[in-house]
């Protein structure tokens, strides 16, 4: 997985809980098959071609030693996927108290998808987080997106990565609403100004 | 307010002080010297975070916070990147402060870090780590008690424990790369060799590792079996084709001079060591040569060792493919020939043997061999047949060997045979050997054959020779005459035999008509008789044949129409004349028993008449009605006639004319009469401007042109009403 040198259009990060199923979630769409995978460490990323456009998709881990670094690798990003275990309530309520935070570093405009995982051991757990209680939650948090174009679906999914059901479904909704209904968003300016000078990856023209 | 300064030719140092708070700031520059690749930013290590500053502007940007204080941050810069230690792992910031590459993993206690592309070397309290930046891998570590610093100097990788100073020296990468192919990592070495390139190797020592590694490369793919992989890395690493043939045993000719190469592209001794006795790997794998060979052998890749290639395939095919084997023998290729002979021997394929050979030019050897298999002394069911053989006489210029198989052919087939005389190529030069008179000759004891050969020299040939028509009409006689014999003989065999023989005495001129019509004369062969007086032209003959023996009407007036081809009208108009003098003798049959045939024959479209000699001929008792459409025909036709001929005149004339104006108009030119001009009889001037012009252009008087045909100077006599003046 060489990765220097990519041009991306997008950035797209996933977050949520440690072991609620975002490295499988993405590994699914990306590979097309459910794989039982090792842990994440800090971060991790994949490129992925949606038409003439390159995505780049941030996995993060969820543990809490990387809280910190996660705010910085979510920097830039155009969508992040909220994910929680649907099986797991608790993973639900910490969206909000944890990791929705480490967006604040995120612009307005930012499109939040809230995903619930593991829809195929739904009903072998006794908890589940209700399908209401997510889409509300989405609707909250893309208030300003959904206020005036109520003909746009709600961003919140319930998926699988072992049966593969609303995976694609996802990124569709992600690259169908960031890259078509609207142009893409432009990435929001470093902190390094340099007064119209060429972008960062091409060699400087200092002396 | 975080102000940063730098002074390009003093000492390197940086004072970070945040007014405000006035807290201490413990820095740690990235030294910020000569080269300053990312331009205006500098990466800040404080208390309890990361963080970007660009000193020109005086932006800053937070990182990340740094979670555990006991242990000493820092920076580190990895090419225009930095790379800043986090929680057991190292997290790369562009000057953009974000990250395009996932972290490194790393022990939590990381205290320094160096870096040799693509390599980044940690340095923890017990090793050395060594992580590559492209795929973020560890690649190697290496036990270190209590490094303290390390760092990289002008492209030289130092550590330092508390007694000593080391230097870290990198293996070449030829090295690196051999090791990580005897890992069986492909891919890995490649990608690692490529980014050497980068690093700045000469582009035909680098072409030629590179290369190296695809083939070594491509040898691990095919021993793991990835074969669609190892063909790619052979095709595209120009695989000396005969290292991968040679793998295969008893497929390399013994006549290549081909050795492996040194050092060893792979160990295997051959393919058993990769497939173990598995049949049906070893089927793949062979597989997997035929269409690499046949791939390559088109290619560049091939030059030199074609030899080998299309051994190698010929030999794959002939135990595999007969089919295939058969067609790539009929294509150009350079097998080598006694390993391949022996090759197909041993599997059979004898009929490929015999295509060798004549691939070859050894043609007798080819022949015996085929002459086995029709003989069945030897068994190949991919031998197409005597045909074969055959087509193959046919088209050999050898006429002397040609002749040599020609019996044995006969004795197969004769009349398949005669095709070797009958198919010869065109452009082939006569010899004596190929006379037509030599072959008849020695083709004497099979008619059939002698038939078929005649047929081609007389139909197709159109050769105008008297012999060879006589011959085959006599043969065709004399076969119609044995079925004639034979009682058994159907219908229509026999009708079938004659027709052929009719239509040979009708459509040659050659033969002697008299040869043939001597025998048939003896037989009741009535219509044969009649064809044959026909080319007598003995027509009256011929007709009453027809008219009375075969009472065949329609074939006697056929008979006119056939005989009078190529000949004139009255040539024309005698024959139906004779046939209707046939019909109207009184002397033979019963009498007006062929008023019927005569009548239709006056109205026939096809007969053409003298209507008077017809008129003469028509017996007295007939009444007009009979004749009334001949006769009206007979009118509207000669009317019709006689009135084209008028206008044909008149039109003639007309032209005349019109060309005798046009001379004319050519020929004008004016007389001028002045007092210079004499008469040329009197030698006086004409006082009066009449005077003569004779077509010669003599002018006189007219009184002394006594004679307007006879020029009175040259005597020259002018024809009247032709060139008169
Ligand atoms: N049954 C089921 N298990 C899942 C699903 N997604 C992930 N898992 C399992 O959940 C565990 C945690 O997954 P992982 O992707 O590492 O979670 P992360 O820490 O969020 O990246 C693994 O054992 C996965 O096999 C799912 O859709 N269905
Ligand atoms: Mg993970």
């Amino acid at each position: 997985m060489s990765t220097a040198g990519v041009k991306r259009d997008i950035k797209v990060v996933i977050i949520g809980d440690a072991c609620v199923g975002k490295t499988t979630f993405i590994k699914r769409y990306i590979e097309g098959q459910f794989t039982e995978n090792t842990e994440t460490l800090g971060a991790c990323f994949y490129l992925k071609q949606w038409g003439p456009h390159n995505i780049a998709i941030w996995d993060t881990a969820g543990e809490e030693r990387f809280s910190g670094l996660n705010s910085f690798y979510c920097r830039d990003a155009a969508a992040a996927i909220v994910a929680y275990d649907i099986t797991n309530p608790e993973s639900f309520q910490r969206l909000h108290e944890r990791y929705i935070p480490l967006l604040d570093a995120a612009r307005d405009e930012f499109l939040l998808v809230v995903t619930g995982m593991k829809l195929d051991l739904d009903q072998k757990s006794k908890l589940r987080v209700p399908s209401e209680e997510g889409e509300d939650f989405s609707v909250r948090l893309n208030h300003d997106r959904l206020k005036d174009k109520e003909r746009f679906a709600k961003p919140f999914f319930e998926t699988s990565s072992k049966t593969g059901q609303g995976v694609d479904e996802v990124f569709e909704y992600i690259f169908q609403t960031l890259l078509t209904h609207g142009k893409p968003l432009s990435p929001q300016k470093s902190i390094v100004d340099l007064e119209g000078a060429p972008p960062q990856r091409e060699k400087p023209t200092c002396c | 307010m975080i102000a940063a300064c730098a002074k390009k030719k003093a000492v390197q140092v940086y004072v970070v002080t945040e007014e405000k708070n006035n807290i201490h700031q413990r820095s740690c520059n990235t030294r910020v010297t000569d080269d300053l690749v990312d331009g205006f930013c500098m990466c800040v290590a404080m208390e309890t975070q990361y963080i970007l500053v660009n000193y020109e502007t005086g932006d800053v940007r937070d990182l990340y916070p740094i979670s555990s204080p006991e242990r000493k941050p820092f920076v580190s810069r990895i090419g225009k990147e930095f790379l800043l230690p986090g929680p057991g792992i190292g997290v790369f910031v562009t000057p953009a402060a974000i990250s395009e590459r996932p972290p490194v993993k790393w022990a939590e206690d990381v205290n320094g870090v160096g870096f040799l592309y693509p390599y980044v070397v940690a340095m923890d309290t017990e090793f050395l780590t060594i992580h590559s930046i492209l795929d973020q891998k560890q690649k190697q570590a290496i036990p270190f008690q209590n490094g303290c610093i390390i760092g990289d100097y002008e492209g030289k990788l130092f550590v330092a424990s508390n007694k000593d100073v080391y230097g870290l020296i990198p293996l070449p990468v030829e090295k690196q790369v051999q090791a990580l192919l005897t890992d069986r990592q492909v891919d890995e070495a490649l990608s690692l060799a490529m980014n050497f390139r980068q690093a700045g190797l000469s582009k035909e020592k680098f072409q030629k590792m590179y290369t190296n590694i695809q083939q070594q490369g491509g040898f691990i793919k095919f021993g793991e079996h990835k074969l669609d992989e190892a063909k790619e890395l052979f095709i595209r690493g120009r695989l000396d084709v005969r290292e991968l043939i040679c793998l295969f045993p008893d497929l390399l000719p013994s006549s290549s001079y081909f050795s492996r190469a040194v050092p060893l592209l792979h160990d295997y001794a051959d393919v058993n060591q990769i497939v173990h006795g598995d049949a049906e790997r070893l089927r793949e794998c062979k597989e997997f040569l035929v269409g690499f060979l046949e791939e390559v052998r088109d290619l560049d890749a091939s030059t030199g060792y074609r030899m080998e290639v299309d051994t190698a395939l010929l030999k794959l095919y002939a135990a595999s493919d007969p089919k295939k084997l058969n067609n790539f023998l009929t294509i150009e290729n350079r097998c080598s020939l006694a390993e391949s002979l022996e090759a197909l021997g041993s599997q059979g394929c004898y009929h490929a043997q015999g295509i060798l050979y004549k691939l070859h030019r050894d043609h007798e050897k080819a022949m015996n061999i085929w002459m086995r298999i029709q003989d069945q002394e030897l068994v190949d069911s991919s031998f197409p047949g005597l045909d074969f053989i055959v087509e193959f006489l046919a088209k050999l210029s050898d006429h002397e060997l040609v002749w040599r198989y020609v019996e044995w052919c006969l004795q197969k087939d004769p009349e398949l045979t005669v095709k070797i005389f009958t198919e010869r190529p065109e452009d082939e030069p006569p010899t004596e050997r190929m006379r037509p008179d030599t072959i008849i000759d020695y083709l004497h004891a099979y008619p059939t054959a002698v038939i078929r050969y005649l047929e081609h020299l007389v139909f197709q040939k159109k050769l105008e020779k008297e012999t060879y028509h006589t011959h085959l009409a006599v043969l065709y006689l004399s076969e119609v005459l044995k079925l004639r014999e034979n009682p058994s003989t159907k219908a229509e065999t026999l009708n079938l035999a004659r027709s052929k023989l009719r239509h040979m005495l009708q459509f040659s001129n050659l033969y002697r008509v008299q040869v043939i019509l001597s025998k048939v004369k003896e037989t009741d062969m009535y219509a044969e008789c009649a064809v044959l007086y026909g080319k007598l032209e003995e027509h009256d003959r011929a007709l009453r044949i027809l008219v009375h023996k075969l009472q065949d009407y329609g074939a006697a007036e056929n008979y006119c129409d056939i005989n009078s081809k190529g000949r004139d009208l009255t040539y024309r108009k005698r024959l139906f004349q004779i046939l209707l003098g046939v019909y109207l003798d009184p002397m033979e049959g019963k009498k007006d028993s062929l008023l019927a045939p005569a009548i239709s024959l006056l109205n026939s479209q096809t007969a053409d008449f003298d209507t008077v000699r017809v008129l003469q001929l028509i017996p007295d008792s007939w009444s007009v009605g009979l004749v009334r459409q001949f006769l009206r025909h007979s009118v509207e036709t000669n009317m019709h006639l006689a009135r084209t001929r008028k206008i044909q005149n008149s039109l003639s004339r007309n032209e005349n004319l019109q060309v005798k104006y046009h001379m004319m108009r050519q020929r004008r030119e004016p007389v001028y009469l002045n007092e210079e001009r004499l008469c040329q009889v009197c030698n006086q001037t004409f006082n009066e401007p009449k005077f003569v012009r004779y077509p010669n252009g003599v002018i006189t008087h007219t009184h002394c042109a006594r004679n307007k045909t006879i020029c009175p100077i040259t005597g020259k006599l002018f024809s009247i009403g032709k060139e008169a003046s």
